[in-house]
Protein backbone atom coordinates (compact mmCIF):
# COMPACT_ATOMS: atom_id res chain seq x y z
CA UNK A 1 0.00 0.00 0.00
CA UNK A 2 2.96 2.40 0.62
CA UNK A 3 4.80 1.78 -2.61
CA UNK A 4 2.15 4.55 -4.13
CA UNK A 5 3.57 6.91 -1.82
CA UNK A 6 7.76 6.47 -2.70
CA UNK A 7 6.23 6.54 -6.20
CA UNK A 8 5.39 9.88 -5.88
CA UNK A 9 8.22 10.97 -3.90
CA UNK A 10 10.49 9.94 -6.59
CA UNK A 11 8.42 11.39 -9.00
CA UNK A 12 9.94 13.92 -12.13
CA UNK A 13 6.62 15.45 -11.84
CA UNK A 14 6.78 16.20 -8.74
CA UNK A 15 10.14 17.63 -8.32
CA UNK A 16 10.01 19.12 -11.76
CA UNK A 17 6.64 21.16 -10.48
CA UNK A 18 8.16 22.06 -7.54
CA UNK A 19 11.24 23.79 -8.90
CA UNK A 20 9.39 25.30 -11.88
CA UNK A 21 7.26 26.97 -8.96
CA UNK A 22 10.57 27.61 -6.53
CA UNK A 23 11.23 30.07 -9.42
CA UNK A 24 8.00 31.94 -9.53
CA UNK A 25 9.60 35.08 -7.46
CA UNK A 26 12.16 35.40 -10.25
CA UNK A 27 9.14 35.87 -12.81
CA UNK A 28 6.28 37.82 -11.04
CA UNK A 29 5.69 41.14 -9.80
CA UNK A 30 5.32 41.34 -6.02
CA UNK A 31 1.84 41.87 -6.36
CA UNK A 32 1.20 38.56 -7.78
CA UNK A 33 3.76 37.28 -5.58
CA UNK A 34 1.25 37.63 -3.12
CA UNK A 35 -1.09 36.28 -4.48
CA UNK A 36 0.53 33.04 -5.22
CA UNK A 37 1.81 33.21 -1.74
CA UNK A 38 -1.47 33.59 -0.50
CA UNK A 39 -3.16 30.26 -2.38
CA UNK A 40 -0.28 28.60 -0.91
CA UNK A 41 -1.14 28.95 2.90
CA UNK A 42 -4.74 28.22 1.73
CA UNK A 43 -3.39 25.10 -0.15
CA UNK A 44 -1.31 23.94 3.20
CA UNK A 45 -4.76 24.71 5.10
CA UNK A 46 -7.02 23.02 2.77
CA UNK A 47 -5.26 20.09 2.75
CA UNK A 48 -4.71 19.81 6.22
CA UNK A 49 -8.33 19.90 7.10
CA UNK A 50 -9.06 17.36 4.31
CA UNK A 51 -7.47 15.06 6.42
CA UNK A 52 -10.25 15.08 8.99
CA UNK A 53 -12.73 16.56 6.86
CA UNK A 54 -12.18 14.73 3.95
CA UNK A 55 -11.03 11.03 4.06
CA UNK A 56 -12.34 10.77 7.59
CA UNK A 57 -15.51 12.92 6.52
CA UNK A 58 -15.89 14.52 9.99
CA UNK A 59 -16.88 18.02 9.15
CA UNK A 60 -14.68 20.00 12.02
CA UNK A 61 -15.16 23.63 12.35
CA UNK A 62 -12.61 23.46 14.33
CA UNK A 63 -9.21 24.45 12.12
CA UNK A 64 -9.39 27.80 12.73
CA UNK A 65 -8.50 26.90 16.58
CA UNK A 66 -6.00 25.97 15.63
CA UNK A 67 -4.53 28.21 12.87
CA UNK A 68 -5.22 30.95 15.39
CA UNK A 69 -3.18 29.42 18.34
CA UNK A 70 -0.32 28.77 15.65
CA UNK A 71 -0.96 32.38 14.62
CA UNK A 72 -1.87 34.32 18.07
CA UNK A 73 0.12 32.42 20.11
CA UNK A 74 2.99 32.22 18.66
CA UNK A 75 3.19 36.19 18.53
CA UNK A 76 2.11 36.56 21.68
CA UNK A 77 5.19 34.17 23.29
CA UNK A 78 7.25 36.49 20.97
CA UNK A 79 5.77 39.43 22.04
CA UNK A 80 5.39 39.52 25.40
CA UNK A 81 7.48 37.16 26.86
CA UNK A 82 10.26 37.08 24.14
CA UNK A 83 10.42 33.56 23.16
CA UNK A 84 11.82 32.83 20.08
CA UNK A 85 9.42 32.29 17.39
CA UNK A 86 10.55 28.35 16.22
CA UNK A 87 10.01 27.76 19.71
CA UNK A 88 6.63 29.29 19.48
CA UNK A 89 5.52 27.43 16.33
CA UNK A 90 6.72 24.12 18.83
CA UNK A 91 4.32 25.20 21.44
CA UNK A 92 1.59 26.39 19.60
CA UNK A 93 1.64 23.16 17.71
CA UNK A 94 2.01 21.08 20.65
CA UNK A 95 -1.37 22.84 22.43
CA UNK A 96 -3.03 22.65 19.12
CA UNK A 97 -2.43 18.69 18.81
CA UNK A 98 -3.84 18.49 22.29
CA UNK A 99 -6.84 20.58 21.88
CA UNK A 100 -7.49 18.25 18.64
CA UNK A 101 -7.27 15.05 20.58
CA UNK A 102 -9.39 16.83 23.14
CA UNK A 103 -12.10 17.24 20.71
CA UNK A 104 -11.87 13.79 18.98
CA UNK A 105 -11.58 12.16 22.40
CA UNK A 106 -15.29 14.16 22.48
CA UNK A 107 -16.59 13.14 19.79
CA UNK A 108 -16.31 9.27 20.43
CA UNK A 109 -16.78 9.63 24.24
CA UNK A 110 -20.21 10.87 23.28
CA UNK A 111 -20.99 9.55 19.98
CA UNK A 112 -21.92 12.83 18.86
CA UNK A 113 -23.65 12.70 14.82
CA UNK A 114 -22.51 14.28 12.12
CA UNK A 115 -24.50 17.81 12.85
CA UNK A 116 -23.05 17.46 16.52
CA UNK A 117 -19.76 17.39 16.02
CA UNK A 118 -20.24 20.70 13.12
CA UNK A 119 -21.78 22.38 16.13
CA UNK A 120 -19.16 21.16 18.76
CA UNK A 121 -16.19 21.68 16.70
CA UNK A 122 -18.06 25.58 15.82
CA UNK A 123 -18.34 25.97 19.46
CA UNK A 124 -14.56 25.36 20.44
CA UNK A 125 -13.73 28.12 17.20
CA UNK A 126 -16.20 30.57 18.05
CA UNK A 127 -14.48 30.03 22.29
CA UNK A 128 -10.89 30.28 21.13
CA UNK A 129 -12.10 33.70 19.34
CA UNK A 130 -13.66 35.12 22.29
CA UNK A 131 -10.56 34.17 24.40
CA UNK A 132 -8.48 35.99 21.77
CA UNK A 133 -10.53 38.97 21.32
CA UNK A 134 -10.83 39.06 25.65
CA UNK A 135 -7.26 38.34 26.71
CA UNK A 136 -4.68 41.15 26.22
CA UNK A 137 -1.91 38.41 25.99
CA UNK A 138 -2.97 37.34 23.35
CA UNK A 139 -3.64 40.76 21.34
CA UNK A 140 -7.20 41.64 22.43
CA UNK A 141 -9.41 42.74 19.73
CA UNK A 142 -6.97 45.40 18.19
CA UNK A 143 -3.99 42.51 17.33
CA UNK A 144 -0.23 42.39 17.27
CA UNK A 145 2.09 43.84 15.39
CA UNK A 146 5.56 41.55 14.99
CA UNK A 147 8.83 42.82 14.30
CA UNK A 148 10.08 44.18 10.51
CA UNK A 149 10.92 40.90 8.80
CA UNK A 150 14.84 41.26 8.01
CA UNK A 151 15.37 38.04 7.29
CA UNK A 152 16.89 36.65 9.98
CA UNK A 153 16.03 32.84 9.99
CA UNK A 154 17.14 31.97 13.24
CA UNK A 155 14.58 34.02 14.73
CA UNK A 156 11.74 32.94 11.66
CA UNK A 157 12.54 35.69 9.34
CA UNK A 158 12.44 34.89 5.92
CA UNK A 159 12.61 38.33 4.22
CA UNK A 160 9.07 39.04 3.27
CA UNK A 161 8.77 38.36 -0.13
CA UNK A 162 10.42 35.12 -2.27
CA UNK A 163 11.42 34.00 1.49
CA UNK A 164 8.06 33.68 2.52
CA UNK A 165 7.02 31.89 -0.87
CA UNK A 166 9.44 29.95 -0.57
CA UNK A 167 8.62 29.12 3.25
CA UNK A 168 5.11 28.42 2.37
CA UNK A 169 5.52 26.59 -1.01
CA UNK A 170 7.34 23.92 1.00
CA UNK A 171 4.90 24.08 3.96
CA UNK A 172 2.26 23.57 0.83
CA UNK A 173 4.21 20.71 -0.44
CA UNK A 174 4.59 18.98 3.17
CA UNK A 175 0.84 19.13 3.22
CA UNK A 176 -0.16 17.81 0.36
CA UNK A 177 2.40 14.99 0.49
CA UNK A 178 1.26 13.69 4.24
CA UNK A 179 -1.74 13.54 2.43
CA UNK A 180 -0.44 11.49 0.15
CA UNK A 181 1.33 9.22 2.49
CA UNK A 182 -2.18 9.00 4.63
CA UNK A 183 -4.06 7.64 1.65
CA UNK A 184 -1.52 5.30 0.89
CA UNK A 185 -1.46 3.88 4.59
CA UNK A 186 -3.31 1.91 6.96
CA UNK A 187 -4.61 5.02 7.96
CA UNK A 188 -6.31 6.10 5.20
CA UNK A 189 -8.42 2.94 4.76
CA UNK A 190 -9.35 3.34 8.28
CA UNK A 191 -10.37 6.51 8.04
CA UNK A 192 -11.91 5.98 4.67
CA UNK A 193 -14.06 3.31 7.04
CA UNK A 194 -14.91 5.56 9.49
CA UNK A 195 -16.33 8.12 6.79
CA UNK A 196 -18.42 5.44 4.66
CA UNK A 197 -19.87 3.93 8.07
CA UNK A 198 -18.60 3.96 11.59
CA UNK A 199 -20.59 1.34 12.98
CA UNK A 200 -19.56 -0.89 10.06
CA UNK A 201 -15.74 0.29 10.71
CA UNK A 202 -16.28 -0.97 14.21
CA UNK A 203 -17.85 -4.56 13.66
CA UNK A 204 -14.25 -5.12 11.31
CA UNK A 205 -12.29 -4.05 14.51
CA UNK A 206 -11.04 -0.70 13.32
CA UNK A 207 -9.65 1.42 16.68
CA UNK A 208 -12.32 3.85 15.71
CA UNK A 209 -11.37 6.43 18.65
CA UNK A 210 -7.69 6.05 17.87
CA UNK A 211 -7.51 6.54 14.20
CA UNK A 212 -9.97 9.55 14.97
CA UNK A 213 -7.29 10.79 17.67
CA UNK A 214 -4.65 10.45 15.09
CA UNK A 215 -6.55 12.00 11.91
CA UNK A 216 -7.47 15.25 14.18
CA UNK A 217 -4.24 15.55 15.81
CA UNK A 218 -2.13 15.67 12.68
CA UNK A 219 -4.81 18.35 10.84
CA UNK A 220 -4.00 20.40 14.08
CA UNK A 221 -0.62 20.58 14.13
CA UNK A 222 -0.19 20.82 10.99
CA UNK A 223 -2.37 23.96 10.52
CA UNK A 224 -0.61 25.70 13.73
CA UNK A 225 2.38 25.24 11.84
CA UNK A 226 1.04 26.91 8.65
CA UNK A 227 -1.01 29.86 11.28
CA UNK A 228 2.61 30.39 12.50
CA UNK A 229 4.16 30.58 9.21
CA UNK A 230 1.19 33.08 8.06
CA UNK A 231 1.12 35.17 10.68
CA UNK A 232 5.22 35.78 10.44
CA UNK A 233 4.06 36.83 6.57
CA UNK A 234 1.18 38.93 7.22
CA UNK A 235 3.37 40.39 9.65
CA UNK A 236 0.24 41.65 11.14
CA UNK A 237 -1.37 39.11 13.65
CA UNK A 238 -5.09 40.14 13.07
CA UNK A 239 -7.71 38.25 15.35
CA UNK A 240 -10.41 39.03 13.06
CA UNK A 241 -8.79 36.83 10.22
CA UNK A 242 -6.47 34.52 11.80
CA UNK A 243 -8.88 33.17 14.49
CA UNK A 244 -12.84 33.52 13.04
CA UNK A 245 -14.78 30.91 11.74
CA UNK A 246 -14.63 32.54 8.81
CA UNK A 247 -11.48 31.35 7.53
CA UNK A 248 -12.69 27.74 7.79
CA UNK A 249 -15.66 28.03 5.83
CA UNK A 250 -13.00 29.57 3.22
CA UNK A 251 -11.04 26.23 3.62
CA UNK A 252 -14.23 24.03 3.83
CA UNK A 253 -14.82 25.82 0.34
CA UNK A 254 -11.79 25.09 -1.14
CA UNK A 255 -11.46 21.13 -0.39
CA UNK A 256 -14.87 20.92 -1.28
CA UNK A 257 -14.44 22.55 -4.86
CA UNK A 258 -11.29 20.70 -4.98
CA UNK A 259 -12.02 17.30 -4.49
CA UNK A 260 -12.90 15.82 -1.02
CA UNK A 261 -10.86 13.21 0.86
CA UNK A 262 -8.61 13.26 -2.46
CA UNK A 263 -4.71 13.97 -1.90
CA UNK A 264 -4.61 16.68 -4.92
CA UNK A 265 -8.44 17.79 -4.79
CA UNK A 266 -7.84 20.83 -1.90
CA UNK A 267 -4.85 22.15 -3.28
CA UNK A 268 -6.48 22.31 -6.75
CA UNK A 269 -9.38 24.25 -5.13
CA UNK A 270 -7.24 26.74 -3.09
CA UNK A 271 -5.19 27.05 -6.26
CA UNK A 272 -8.06 27.96 -8.49
CA UNK A 273 -10.12 29.84 -5.95
CA UNK A 274 -7.75 32.08 -4.32
CA UNK A 275 -6.24 33.79 -7.24
CA UNK A 276 -9.50 33.85 -8.93
CA UNK A 277 -11.20 36.15 -5.58
CA UNK A 278 -8.30 38.16 -5.67
CA UNK A 279 -7.63 39.27 -9.03
CA UNK A 280 -12.04 39.64 -9.28
CA UNK A 281 -11.24 42.01 -6.30
CA UNK A 282 -8.47 43.51 -7.35
CA UNK A 283 -10.08 44.29 -10.92
CA UNK A 284 -13.67 45.04 -10.10
CA UNK A 285 -13.73 45.87 -6.05
CA UNK A 286 -13.57 49.45 -7.11
CA UNK A 287 -16.11 49.16 -10.25
CA UNK A 288 -18.84 48.36 -8.04
CA UNK A 289 -18.25 47.41 -4.20
CA UNK A 290 -19.39 43.61 -3.60
CA UNK A 291 -19.81 42.56 -7.47
CA UNK A 292 -16.30 40.34 -7.15
CA UNK A 293 -18.22 38.37 -4.59
CA UNK A 294 -21.43 37.91 -6.76
CA UNK A 295 -19.17 37.08 -9.05
CA UNK A 296 -16.71 34.71 -6.64
CA UNK A 297 -19.97 32.70 -5.80
CA UNK A 298 -21.52 32.18 -8.70
CA UNK A 299 -18.68 30.67 -10.30
CA UNK A 300 -18.23 28.32 -7.14
CA UNK A 301 -22.25 27.36 -7.48
CA UNK A 302 -21.74 26.35 -10.70
CA UNK A 303 -18.79 24.18 -9.85
CA UNK A 304 -20.34 22.70 -7.52
CA UNK A 305 -23.65 21.80 -9.87
CA UNK A 306 -21.56 20.70 -12.64
CA UNK A 307 -19.46 19.12 -10.82
CA UNK A 308 -20.33 17.20 -7.09
CA UNK A 309 -16.97 15.71 -6.29
CA UNK A 310 -14.90 18.38 -7.10
CA UNK A 311 -13.04 19.08 -10.33
CA UNK A 312 -9.87 16.94 -9.50
CA UNK A 313 -12.10 14.07 -11.68
CA UNK A 314 -12.44 16.43 -13.96
CA UNK A 315 -8.67 17.21 -14.40
CA UNK A 316 -7.97 13.18 -14.13
CA UNK A 317 -10.12 12.47 -16.84
CA UNK A 318 -8.18 15.06 -19.15
CA UNK A 319 -4.77 13.93 -17.68
CA UNK A 320 -6.02 10.05 -18.74
CA UNK A 321 -6.94 11.13 -22.27
CA UNK A 322 -3.53 13.18 -22.70
CA UNK A 323 -1.58 10.36 -21.89
CA UNK A 324 -3.30 7.79 -24.06
CA UNK A 325 -3.43 10.04 -27.07
CA UNK B 1 -18.58 -21.51 22.88
CA UNK B 2 -20.23 -18.43 24.20
CA UNK B 3 -22.23 -17.76 27.39
CA UNK B 4 -24.03 -15.00 28.30
CA UNK B 5 -25.15 -14.95 32.24
CA UNK B 6 -27.64 -12.46 33.60
CA UNK B 7 -27.61 -9.65 30.66
CA UNK B 8 -28.67 -6.28 31.45
CA UNK B 9 -27.83 -4.14 28.58
CA UNK B 10 -29.67 -0.59 27.24
CA UNK B 11 -29.06 2.96 26.40
CA UNK B 12 -29.18 5.92 28.86
CA UNK B 13 -30.11 4.33 32.02
CA UNK B 14 -33.19 2.42 30.09
CA UNK B 15 -33.00 -1.25 30.41
CA UNK B 16 -33.62 -3.07 26.77
CA UNK B 17 -32.71 -6.30 27.72
CA UNK B 18 -33.15 -7.57 31.21
CA UNK B 19 -31.67 -10.76 32.49
CA UNK B 20 -31.01 -12.15 29.57
CA UNK B 21 -29.60 -16.33 29.57
CA UNK B 22 -28.30 -17.61 25.78
CA UNK B 23 -25.76 -20.26 25.09
CA UNK B 24 -23.87 -21.08 22.13
CA UNK B 25 -22.05 -24.22 21.76
CA UNK B 26 -18.97 -25.23 19.72
CA UNK B 27 -20.36 -25.46 16.14
CA UNK B 28 -24.01 -24.55 16.60
CA UNK B 29 -26.26 -22.67 14.39
CA UNK B 30 -28.69 -20.80 16.73
CA UNK B 31 -31.40 -18.24 15.85
CA UNK B 32 -32.13 -14.88 18.14
CA UNK B 33 -35.84 -14.48 17.52
CA UNK B 34 -38.63 -11.63 18.03
CA UNK B 35 -40.46 -8.89 16.87
CA UNK B 36 -39.23 -5.24 16.23
CA UNK B 37 -38.34 -3.50 19.64
CA UNK B 38 -37.87 -6.82 21.46
CA UNK B 39 -33.93 -6.47 21.99
CA UNK B 40 -32.25 -8.25 19.08
CA UNK B 41 -30.13 -5.61 17.88
CA UNK B 42 -29.25 -4.35 21.36
CA UNK B 43 -28.42 -8.15 22.27
CA UNK B 44 -25.82 -8.82 19.27
CA UNK B 45 -24.81 -5.02 19.49
CA UNK B 46 -23.54 -6.32 23.39
CA UNK B 47 -21.59 -9.35 21.99
CA UNK B 48 -19.49 -7.04 19.87
CA UNK B 49 -19.39 -4.66 22.11
CA UNK B 50 -20.78 -1.40 20.82
CA UNK B 51 -23.51 -1.17 23.96
CA UNK B 52 -22.06 -1.84 27.15
CA UNK B 53 -23.91 -3.93 29.88
CA UNK B 54 -25.34 -2.89 32.84
CA UNK B 55 -24.99 -6.15 34.50
CA UNK B 56 -23.92 -9.60 33.98
CA UNK B 57 -21.25 -11.11 31.70
CA UNK B 58 -20.48 -12.49 28.41
CA UNK B 59 -17.95 -15.20 28.46
CA UNK B 60 -16.23 -16.52 25.12
CA UNK B 61 -14.17 -20.01 25.06
CA UNK B 62 -14.25 -19.48 29.11
CA UNK B 63 -13.05 -15.89 28.92
CA UNK B 64 -14.62 -13.17 30.49
CA UNK B 65 -15.08 -10.45 27.48
CA UNK B 66 -17.54 -8.49 29.02
CA UNK B 67 -15.16 -5.24 29.24
CA UNK B 68 -13.07 -5.73 26.19
CA UNK B 69 -13.60 -3.02 23.24
CA UNK B 70 -15.16 -4.25 19.72
CA UNK B 71 -11.69 -4.22 18.44
CA UNK B 72 -10.35 -7.15 20.80
CA UNK B 73 -13.82 -8.93 20.72
CA UNK B 74 -13.39 -8.63 16.48
CA UNK B 75 -9.49 -9.96 17.36
CA UNK B 76 -11.02 -13.29 19.25
CA UNK B 77 -13.23 -14.07 16.53
CA UNK B 78 -16.48 -12.42 17.63
CA UNK B 79 -17.87 -10.85 14.12
CA UNK B 80 -20.96 -8.74 13.30
CA UNK B 81 -22.50 -8.82 10.12
CA UNK B 82 -24.53 -5.69 11.04
CA UNK B 83 -28.04 -5.05 10.31
CA UNK B 84 -28.76 -3.22 6.54
CA UNK B 85 -25.34 -4.18 5.04
CA UNK B 86 -23.27 -1.91 6.53
CA UNK B 87 -21.04 -2.19 3.38
CA UNK B 88 -18.52 0.43 2.75
CA UNK B 89 -20.01 2.10 -0.31
CA UNK B 90 -17.16 4.72 -1.57
CA UNK B 91 -14.88 1.39 -1.93
CA UNK B 92 -14.29 -1.36 -3.97
CA UNK B 93 -15.40 -5.26 -3.39
CA UNK B 94 -11.76 -6.11 -3.02
CA UNK B 95 -10.66 -3.35 -0.64
CA UNK B 96 -14.56 -4.21 1.41
CA UNK B 97 -13.04 -7.24 1.82
CA UNK B 98 -9.41 -6.77 2.85
CA UNK B 99 -10.65 -4.07 4.57
CA UNK B 100 -12.70 -7.23 6.84
CA UNK B 101 -9.58 -9.17 7.94
CA UNK B 102 -7.50 -6.68 9.00
CA UNK B 103 -7.09 -7.88 12.81
CA UNK B 104 -4.13 -9.04 13.75
CA UNK B 105 -5.30 -12.62 13.63
CA UNK B 106 -6.63 -12.89 10.43
CA UNK B 107 -3.95 -10.56 8.83
CA UNK B 108 -1.75 -12.44 8.05
CA UNK B 109 -3.47 -15.10 5.65
CA UNK B 110 -5.76 -12.60 4.42
CA UNK B 111 -5.25 -13.24 0.65
CA UNK B 112 -5.99 -17.01 1.08
CA UNK B 113 -9.16 -16.52 3.21
CA UNK B 114 -10.10 -14.30 0.34
CA UNK B 115 -9.87 -16.67 -2.75
CA UNK B 116 -11.81 -18.67 0.07
CA UNK B 117 -14.79 -16.23 0.47
CA UNK B 118 -14.76 -15.52 -3.55
CA UNK B 119 -14.84 -19.16 -3.98
CA UNK B 120 -18.48 -18.81 -1.80
CA UNK B 121 -19.60 -15.62 -3.31
CA UNK B 122 -18.40 -16.15 -7.16
CA UNK B 123 -20.38 -13.10 -8.00
CA UNK B 124 -18.21 -11.19 -6.00
CA UNK B 125 -15.33 -12.13 -7.70
CA UNK B 126 -16.18 -11.38 -10.86
CA UNK B 127 -16.06 -7.27 -10.00
CA UNK B 128 -13.90 -7.20 -7.60
CA UNK B 129 -12.80 -3.51 -8.42
CA UNK B 130 -16.61 -2.24 -8.57
CA UNK B 131 -17.87 0.03 -5.83
CA UNK B 132 -19.95 -1.70 -3.80
CA UNK B 133 -22.30 1.11 -3.23
CA UNK B 134 -23.17 0.15 -6.80
CA UNK B 135 -24.17 -3.45 -6.13
CA UNK B 136 -27.83 -4.99 -5.73
CA UNK B 137 -29.17 -5.64 -1.89
CA UNK B 138 -28.26 -8.87 -2.52
CA UNK B 139 -24.92 -8.92 -3.80
CA UNK B 140 -24.06 -6.01 -0.63
CA UNK B 141 -25.20 -8.85 1.43
CA UNK B 142 -22.83 -11.00 0.12
CA UNK B 143 -20.23 -8.67 0.81
CA UNK B 144 -20.88 -8.19 4.02
CA UNK B 145 -21.10 -11.92 5.71
CA UNK B 146 -17.86 -12.04 2.97
CA UNK B 147 -15.95 -9.03 4.78
CA UNK B 148 -17.23 -10.83 7.89
CA UNK B 149 -15.67 -14.19 7.06
CA UNK B 150 -12.11 -12.49 6.10
CA UNK B 151 -11.99 -11.18 9.84
CA UNK B 152 -11.30 -15.17 10.60
CA UNK B 153 -14.64 -15.64 12.29
CA UNK B 154 -15.54 -17.90 15.02
CA UNK B 155 -18.59 -17.27 16.11
CA UNK B 156 -20.62 -15.06 13.46
CA UNK B 157 -23.23 -13.27 14.42
CA UNK B 158 -25.94 -12.35 11.01
CA UNK B 159 -28.24 -9.42 12.20
CA UNK B 160 -31.23 -9.74 9.94
CA UNK B 161 -29.73 -10.92 6.67
CA UNK B 162 -32.76 -11.67 4.72
CA UNK B 163 -34.19 -7.84 5.13
CA UNK B 164 -35.22 -6.26 2.17
CA UNK B 165 -34.22 -8.97 -0.23
CA UNK B 166 -36.04 -10.45 -2.62
CA UNK B 167 -37.10 -14.25 -1.85
CA UNK B 168 -35.26 -15.70 -4.16
CA UNK B 169 -31.99 -13.78 -2.40
CA UNK B 170 -33.36 -14.86 1.17
CA UNK B 171 -33.07 -18.49 -0.05
CA UNK B 172 -29.70 -18.14 -1.47
CA UNK B 173 -28.42 -16.38 1.42
CA UNK B 174 -30.09 -19.15 4.15
CA UNK B 175 -27.88 -21.92 1.87
CA UNK B 176 -24.75 -20.21 2.24
CA UNK B 177 -25.91 -19.98 6.15
CA UNK B 178 -26.23 -23.64 5.90
CA UNK B 179 -23.02 -24.09 4.43
CA UNK B 180 -20.93 -22.43 6.92
CA UNK B 181 -22.52 -24.16 8.95
CA UNK B 182 -21.83 -27.04 7.63
CA UNK B 183 -18.20 -26.10 7.40
CA UNK B 184 -18.01 -25.68 11.26
CA UNK B 185 -18.46 -22.42 12.15
CA UNK B 186 -20.90 -21.20 15.12
CA UNK B 187 -23.36 -19.11 13.74
CA UNK B 188 -25.72 -16.45 15.84
CA UNK B 189 -28.79 -15.69 13.17
CA UNK B 190 -31.09 -12.80 14.18
CA UNK B 191 -34.42 -12.68 12.39
CA UNK B 192 -38.00 -11.88 12.69
CA UNK B 193 -38.66 -14.23 9.83
CA UNK B 194 -39.80 -16.83 12.25
CA UNK B 195 -40.19 -19.92 9.99
CA UNK B 196 -37.68 -19.54 7.84
CA UNK B 197 -34.84 -19.27 10.82
CA UNK B 198 -36.90 -22.61 12.54
CA UNK B 199 -36.18 -24.46 9.68
CA UNK B 200 -32.47 -23.88 9.40
CA UNK B 201 -31.43 -23.69 13.29
CA UNK B 202 -30.46 -26.03 15.41
CA UNK B 203 -31.84 -24.12 18.31
CA UNK B 204 -33.91 -20.95 19.09
CA UNK B 205 -34.37 -17.79 21.59
CA UNK B 206 -37.75 -15.59 21.48
CA UNK B 207 -37.41 -12.30 22.93
CA UNK B 208 -39.65 -10.39 23.91
CA UNK B 209 -39.40 -7.13 25.13
CA UNK B 210 -35.96 -7.74 26.56
CA UNK B 211 -36.28 -11.00 27.77
CA UNK B 212 -36.12 -14.72 26.60
CA UNK B 213 -39.86 -16.04 26.45
CA UNK B 214 -38.91 -19.01 24.77
CA UNK B 215 -36.26 -21.40 24.27
CA UNK B 216 -35.59 -24.87 22.44
CA UNK B 217 -35.40 -26.99 19.20
CA UNK B 218 -37.42 -25.37 16.32
CA UNK B 219 -40.27 -27.66 17.05
CA UNK B 220 -41.09 -26.68 20.69
CA UNK B 221 -40.36 -23.53 19.91
CA UNK B 222 -42.52 -23.38 16.87
CA UNK B 223 -45.94 -25.15 19.21
CA UNK B 224 -45.44 -22.87 21.83
CA UNK B 225 -47.81 -20.55 22.56
CA UNK B 226 -46.21 -18.23 23.68
CA UNK B 227 -44.04 -18.12 20.79
CA UNK B 228 -47.16 -16.48 19.22
CA UNK B 229 -47.75 -14.21 22.06
CA UNK B 230 -44.08 -12.62 21.56
CA UNK B 231 -44.61 -12.06 18.11
CA UNK B 232 -48.26 -10.92 18.36
CA UNK B 233 -47.81 -9.05 21.59
CA UNK B 234 -51.12 -10.31 22.92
Amino acid sequence: MKQEFYDTLSSPILWGVLLLAALLPFALSSYYLHIVTLALVYVALASSWNIVGGMAGQVSLAHSLFIGIGAMLSSALLLKLGINMWLGLVISAVISGVLGAMIAWIDFRFQLGHLSFVLITLAFAEMGAIVVEGWEFLGGASGMLLPKDTGDFLAFQFGGGSGSFWVMLTLAAVCVLVNVAILNAPLGFYLRTIRDNEKAAQAIGVNVLRYKITAMVISAVLASVVGTAYVRYLTFADPYLLISPVITIEIVLFATVGGLGRAYGPALGALLLVPLGEVLRGKLGSALPGLHYFIYGVVVIAVILATPRGLLPLFERQWERWRRS
Amino acid sequence: MLEIEGLTAGYGGIEVLRDINVRLGDGELVGLLGANNAGKTTMINSLSGTVKPMAGRILFQGEDITRLTPRQRVERGIVQVPEGRLVFPEMSIRENLLLGGINSRARPQRRQQMEKVLELFPRLGERLAQHAGSLSGGEQQMLAIGRGLMADAKVLMLDEPSLGLSPLFVQYIFEIIDKLHADGLTILLVEQNLNLTLRHAQRCYVLERGQVAVEGGADAVRNDPRTKSAYLGL
